[in-house]
């Protein structure tokens, strides 16, 4: 990802216990908050469901997933929402950093500030938000785009083609300004000779953009995908308070992690964590993946 | 900024970007504004219909139903003093308790982050690429997926209804340590190499260079503040009394129909809720955002 990297034989002064000394705490608490439980997610979904005496079941739970219907449907919404979201925000906020880089540069720290707005804004309020303006036939949205071109207001919250799509543009409404200032940030650290030799060959901006601008944001561009990625499937909140930890109407936005939150509603802890390691493979195949792609360059 | 290819944009491409972005700014920003004149109403102003279609916009009466039903019709605090003294919620008990939470897991993870990228990036040791690969997993593999193994570990540990049962796994971040062994990597190798000539121990070495990275640390701390002040789902299973909880969780109550809170609270509280955020953003995003370019540049 660097070209810059350093040749580690110089820099490796510390041999003995140096190194350990700087990786102790992180690996201290990694063992005991992130790899034990883990572990003993692995246990718990081998084990029966309910509080106290517990016993050993083997793969019952997993062979219930296999014929769960919701199991499969969260998934999929899970990923829908993901992917979606990453395909609009990523060209929306690339666009809207080219026009922030090209509008006034006094105005800039301003309009970035109000497009960022709604990512330091906790998830709930933003659900709440988008709910109470969006909603019903008297919000915003019904009463100045859908109603004047003739279609039928539209019920975020009850009309089941309609949940994700809401849960999708609440993601694109959160993260697009974040995503913009990032992209930003990776434009202004673009060495301005690059397009003074992009100048001389071509004075089409869209090339400038295509052959410099766009490779050049790369590392930028996979961090961002990565992050909302990972946002997508760990996604809680927003749809916690829109549809109360349910999946709203015939289960169309439910979500993965809401899906193990009502497990736990009911105690039914093994099931749960059977759904949570069921979907390790995913994300070791996205680790594989993420590996490979830097190996690539 | 300066070597920025946008600098000699002509002012007539410059406005015209600058209407492209306005109604991007609006739809953004409208609901915001909604929120915060919201704390003014009564429900009875607050649930008023907007009924402009189908009306037109060129018509004076348009705009008088906007603006009626936009804007409250008296500026009372009645619904930030039931708020802040408690009478739906333990409000302050419920902020201070996300203060310190967010708090304690940003320098948390700022302090193990550091260490951890500092050795990455200058140490050379036994098992490196494992434990990076296991770096990477962390990113890919977030908390929120093993929530109820985590929760009942938690349980066990005796971090019940404890915000250290909080802080503590929010400490742990794959990608604070991509980020700082980034960012020691950019310091010039020379720098480390004179520094252990000299006689100077590895930490001594580390500590004096976080003098020079410090707008990165605090960029990162910034950033892990948001997230941690958004966290949901672990603080619900781990924290169960009221005066206990973070702030996410008082919005979700408060937002909860069932319990009847007046609107205007609901959205003093949203209102208040957004506060430290954007207060920490607007202060020093120009800090975070020259760090986060020379980190990204090849």
């Amino acid at each position: 990802m660097e070209t810059r990297t350093q040749p580690e034989h110089k820099a490796s002064g510390g041999v003995g216990w140096a190194p350990f000394i700087f990786l102790f705490p992180f690996l201290l608490f990694l063992v005991l908050f992130w790899l034990t439980p883990l572990i003993s997610g692995v246990k718990m979904s081998l084990e029966s469901n309910g509080l106290g005496a517990v016993e050993f079941v083997g793969f019952e739970h997993y062979y219930a997933l296999a014929n769960d219907e919701r199991y499969f449907k969260s998934i999929r919404n899970s990923f829908i929402y993901t992917i979606a979201s990453v395909f609009l925000i990523l060209p929306l906020s690339l666009w809207l950093a080219h026009l922030l880089q090209s509008t006034f540069r006094q105005l800039r720290p301003l309009l970035t500030f109000g497009l960022l707005l709604p990512a330091l804004t906790p998830p709930a309020v933003l659900a709440t938000l988008f709910l109470m303006v969006f909603h019903g036939r008297e919000g915003l949205l019904n009463q100045l785009f859908i109603l004047p071109l003739g279609l039928n207001s539209i019920n975020w919250l009850k009309d089941p083609d309609f949940i994700l799509i809401g849960l999708v543009l609440q993601t694109v409404w959160r993260w697009t300004g974040f995503m913009t200032f990032f992209i930003m940030a990776g434009m202004e650290g673009i060495p301005k000779t690059y397009y003074e030799v992009a100048k001389l060959v071509t004075s089409s901006r869209w090339n400038h953009f295509r052959y410099v601008t766009f490779p050049q944001l790369r590392s930028v561009l996979v961090f961002v995908s990565i992050y909302l990625i990972v946002d997508g499937f760990s996604l809680f909140s927003g749809a916690f308070v829109l549809l109360g930890g349910s999946g709203g109407t015939a289960d169309a936005g439910l979500l993965t992690i809401s899906y193990i939150f009502q497990k736990t509603r009911f105690f039914e802890y093994g099931s749960a964590a059977a759904i949570s390691i069921s979907l390790l493979p995913i994300m070791l195949f996205a680790l594989f993946a993420f590996i490979f792609l830097r190996r690539r360059h | 900024m300066k070597n920025s290819y946008f600098v000699h944009s002509s002012f007539l491409r410059s406005s015209f970007s600058a209407l492209l972005l306005a109604p991007f700014l609006l739809a953004v920003l409208y609901p915001f504004l909604w929120m915060v004149l919201g704390i003014f109403k009564t429900n009875h102003e607050f649930f008023q219909p907007l009924r402009i279609w189908p009306m037109s916009p060129f018509n004076a009466e348009y705009w008088r139903v906007l603006a009626d039903t936009f804007l409250p019709n008296e500026f009372s605090i009645g619904n930030i003093q039931d708020l802040v003294f408690g009478k739906w919620v333990p409000f302050r008990d419920v902020f201070m308790n996300s203060i310190v939470s967010s708090f304690g897991q940003a320098l948390g993870a700022v302090v193990l982050s550091a260490m951890t990228g500092y050795a990455f990036a200058t140490l050379k040791f036994f098992g490196k690429n494992v434990f990076f690969v296991i770096v990477l997993a962390i990113i890919l593999v977030p908390r929120q997926l093993f929530a109820v193994p985590l929760f009942s570990w938690l349980n066990t540990l005796g971090f019940n209804d404890s915000i250290f049962g909080v802080i503590f796994p929010g400490v742990i971040t794959g990608l604070g340590v991509i980020y700082f062994t980034q960012i020691f990597r950019k310091i010039p190798v020379e720098y480390i190499q004179v520094a252990r000539i000299c006689g100077a121990s590895e930490f001594r070495i580390f500590i004096t260079l976080l003098s020079l990275i410090w707008p990165a640390l605090l960029s990162y701390a910034m950033i892990h503040f948001v997230l941690a002040w958004h966290e949901h789902l672990i603080p619900m299973l781990v924290l169960t009394t009221d005066s206990q909880q973070t702030l996410p969780l008082a919005l979700a109550k408060l937002y909860d129909v069932s319990q009847r809170t007046p609107q205007g609270v609901q959205m003093a509280a949203s209102t208040f809720s957004l506060i430290p955020t954007a207060l920490l953003f607007a202060l020093c995003h120009r800090k975070f955002k020259s760090s986060l370019s020379e980190m990204l540049v090849h």
